[in-house]
């Protein structure tokens, strides 16, 4: 599969403190990454970077011609505005052709039918994380970053959440990103872990590669690898 | 710019349909505060209100100038300058005590006399201000000096021209009537005439020495003479030393009542444009939409512009519907209805700067707002207050002052002077600088 996404020696520093330290990544079509750390290891800026918002210090990345999507932790949407009328201007700003059809197709994708014409003020969690999703992908990115996406939900609002990334990856071929600080979730929804601490990377590779390094015990290696931080 | 019109329409969307009663208050909140401040000033310029105790009820006249007064006629003139409740000495007390006269001015008995005395007992008259309204105190204060002005100089006139005739007559001899004083006098020139006589009788029949000895007296007689003449030149300018011309503009509109509704006009404006605009940026950043705006589909600058649009539209909007409602129902002459919407258009955008750059540097919406009412309400107050010097070019800076006087030119001048388009160009230069500020704040914020 063809890459992507690639980022070489990310630096990033706050106040004189190095939050991202010359990280090197590269995702590929179909493929997903989870970026596992502790608090403060630099997930959410390194995502931060790779989606546009903030500009490292040092390093370059590579952004495919179709885009990337980004949802941030909170959902970033107009809370006064219905579902509908935040995909619809979404999907508009980023210039994508015959809006109204694209806006009713992310409805479907995302089953918020039933929610279309509500303000998404008055969203659940899981429904409002839907959104946030739906409006990373109204402009069909072939990257989509994902800020720590089930961190707020409920175990069934995980489940459903999970249940459609794995099918966007699937069925669209979407390299997806995203940081979570559970090394479950990780290992069961990423191909390949990356573990950042003190904003560098001290692990890239298959979650089994990770639980070798601790005679089959992957939590035990991630202790191992950010103990210190952690 | 497609990015700032799709921003631009949704903030409509939301202010307009999804949140009237933010809108409301954004807007209410600077109308209610100027309306207060025209209702001030116009206060200012109302008549106050004067209580007026008339204790000389002799009826007695006094001559001023041509025509006769009596103490009710003294009263008539005050009246002309505030407004006269003829009341007792009693009630005029009470009325002073609960607020419903500013002054209690009281003619005291034997005024009129006095005024006759010719100055031998000076008249007096008793004024009392209330404690509780010092602004109206001092206006009738102010006024009832300056009617008592025209009033003693009407007097004083008066004893200039008996005083000259008083001379004429020792001059050249009459009928006295001074002050209700009345007899014949001889006069100086017939005196002199007499003395010349008598010395020339007395020369025909020898008696020179006789004549001679009346020398000194014809001389006093003659320098006498001459120092009246010179006194009644002198008691002339006295009356009079300095003469005040006072000459009307041509086509004067109501200067007092067009400066209130220019300055409610900036404050309301002002505050409205700036408020919209920091409270829809800020809450971009505290709907989490600001770092997703502007990883691409909007530009900072787009995203300024958006904010600044949306809010001088609104404010402008509210600005043209008061200036309409003024015209329809006061009697402030509003017109050029052909300039007004240029002009609220270009000081909601300055405006609309200022609040989207504090939008852009506020960490959140609360923020936003209260640093733009801690910010705006003073550098309003200060444009409106006439300043010079380093302080007056910082204003000029964000638009407030170069706002009010365009606002006071349109309302005031006669013609619209060639100022007034430079003025609107340092409003719109101004514009665009809080406008690039705006978006270099955002780029900053978001890219940190």
């Amino acid at each position: 599969m063809a890459t992507v996404l690639e980022a070489e020696g990310i630096v990033r520093q706050f106040a004189g403190a190095q939050a991202v330290a010359g990280v090197d990544l590269a995702i590929r079509a179909g493929e997903s990454l989870a970026l596992v750390g502790p608090n403060g290891a630099g997930k959410t800026t390194l995502l931060r970077m790779l989606a546009g918002p903030a500009q490292p210090d040092a390093g370059s990345i590579r952004r495919p011609a179709a885009g990337v999507g980004w949802a941030p932790q909170s959902a970033a949407v107009y809370p006064r505005l219905t579902v509908r009328e935040n995909l619809a201007l979404f999907t508009a700003m980023e210039g994508v052709a015959d809006t109204p059809s694209r806006v009713e197709e992310l409805i479907s994708l995302a089953a918020l039918d039933a929610y279309a014409n509500q303000r998404a003020e008055t969203l659940s969690t899981g429904t409002l994380q839907r959104l946030n999703l739906s409006v990373a992908l109204c402009n069909r990115p072939a990257v989509l970053l994902l800020d720590e996406p089930t961190a707020t939900l409920s175990p069934e609002q995980r489940r459903r959440i999970w249940a459609w990334i794995r099918t966007l990856r699937d069925d669209e071929q979407l390299a997806v990103a995203f940081s979570t600080q559970s090394l479950t979730e990780a290992a069961r929804e990423a191909d390949r872990i990356l573990v950042l601490a003190e904003g560098a990377t001290v692990f890239e590779g298959r979650v089994e590669a990770l639980a070798d390094l601790a005679g089959g015990d992957p939590e035990a290696a991630y202790l191992g690898l950010v103990g210190s931080a952690e | 710019m497609r990015g700032a019109w799709l921003i631009a329409r949704k903030d409509l969307v939301v202010l307009l349909k999804r949140s009237p009663g933010t809108l409301l208050a954004l807007v209410g909140y600077p109308l209610l505060v100027a309306v207060l401040v025209g209702l001030a000033l116009e206060g200012s310029e109302r008549t106050p209100r004067l209580a007026l105790v008339n204790e000389d009820t002799s009826t007695r006249t006094v001559l001023v100038g041509s025509e006769r007064l009596s103490a009710d006629d003294y009263a008539d003139r005050l009246g002309e300058s505030v407004d006269v409740a003829d009341l007792s000495r009693t009630d005029a007390a009470s009325a002073l005590e609960d607020g419903r006269v500013s002054a209690v001015l009281t003619i005291p008995a034997g005024f009129v006399a006095d005024l006759q005395s010719g100055g031998a007992r000076p008249p007096r008259l008793e004024l009392a201000t209330s404690r509780r309204d010092p602004l109206a105190a001092e206006a009738i204060e102010r006024r009832v000096e300056s009617a008592l002005f025209g009033v003693n100089q009407s007097l004083s006139t008066d004893y200039v021209s008996q005083v000259r005739r008083l001379v004429r007559i020792l001059i050249d001899g009459g009928q006295v009537q001074v002050f209700g004083e009345g007899g014949k006098a001889l006069g100086l020139t017939a005196t002199r005439q007499t003395v010349a006589d008598t010395q020339q009788a007395l020369r025909a029949i020898g008696q020179d020495p006789l004549a001679d000895s009346l020398d000194p007296l014809g001389r006093f007689v003659d320098q006498t003479t001459r120092n009246l003449e010179l006194a009644g030149q002198v008691a002339e300018s006295i009356g009079a030393p300095i003469e005040l011309e006072v000459t009307s503009r041509q086509e004067q509109r109501e200067p007092l009542s067009a400066f209130g509704l220019a300055a409610a006009l900036t404050l309301a404006l002002g505050l409205a444009a700036a408020l919209l605009a920091a409270g829809a940026l800020a809450s971009e950043r505290d709907d989490g939409t600001l770092p997703r705006l502007i990883r691409g589909p909007v530009s900072p600058l787009a995203l300024a512009a958006a904010k600044m649009l949306v809010a001088a539209a609104l404010a402008a909007l509210v600005a043209l519907i008061a200036l309409v409602l003024v015209a329809l129902f006061t009697d402030i002459a509003v017109d050029r209805w052909h300039l007004w919407p240029l002009a609220v258009g270009l000081a909601g955008l300055s405006f609309g700067g200022v609040g989207a750059l504090i939008g852009a540097l506020a960490r959140d919406g609360r923020s936003a707002l209260l640093i733009t009412l801690m910010v705006g309400l003073p550098l309003v107050f200060l444009g409106i207050v006439p300043l010079e010097g380093r302080v007056e070019t910082a204003l000029q800076t964000v638009g407030v002052a170069p706002v009010f006087d365009a606002f006071q030119t349109l309302l005031i001048e006669p013609t619209i002077p060639e100022r007034f388009w430079w003025t609107l160009g340092v409003i719109a230069v101004s514009s665009l600088a809080l406008w690039l500020l705006s978006g270099l704040s955002i780029h900053r914020r978001v890219r940190a």
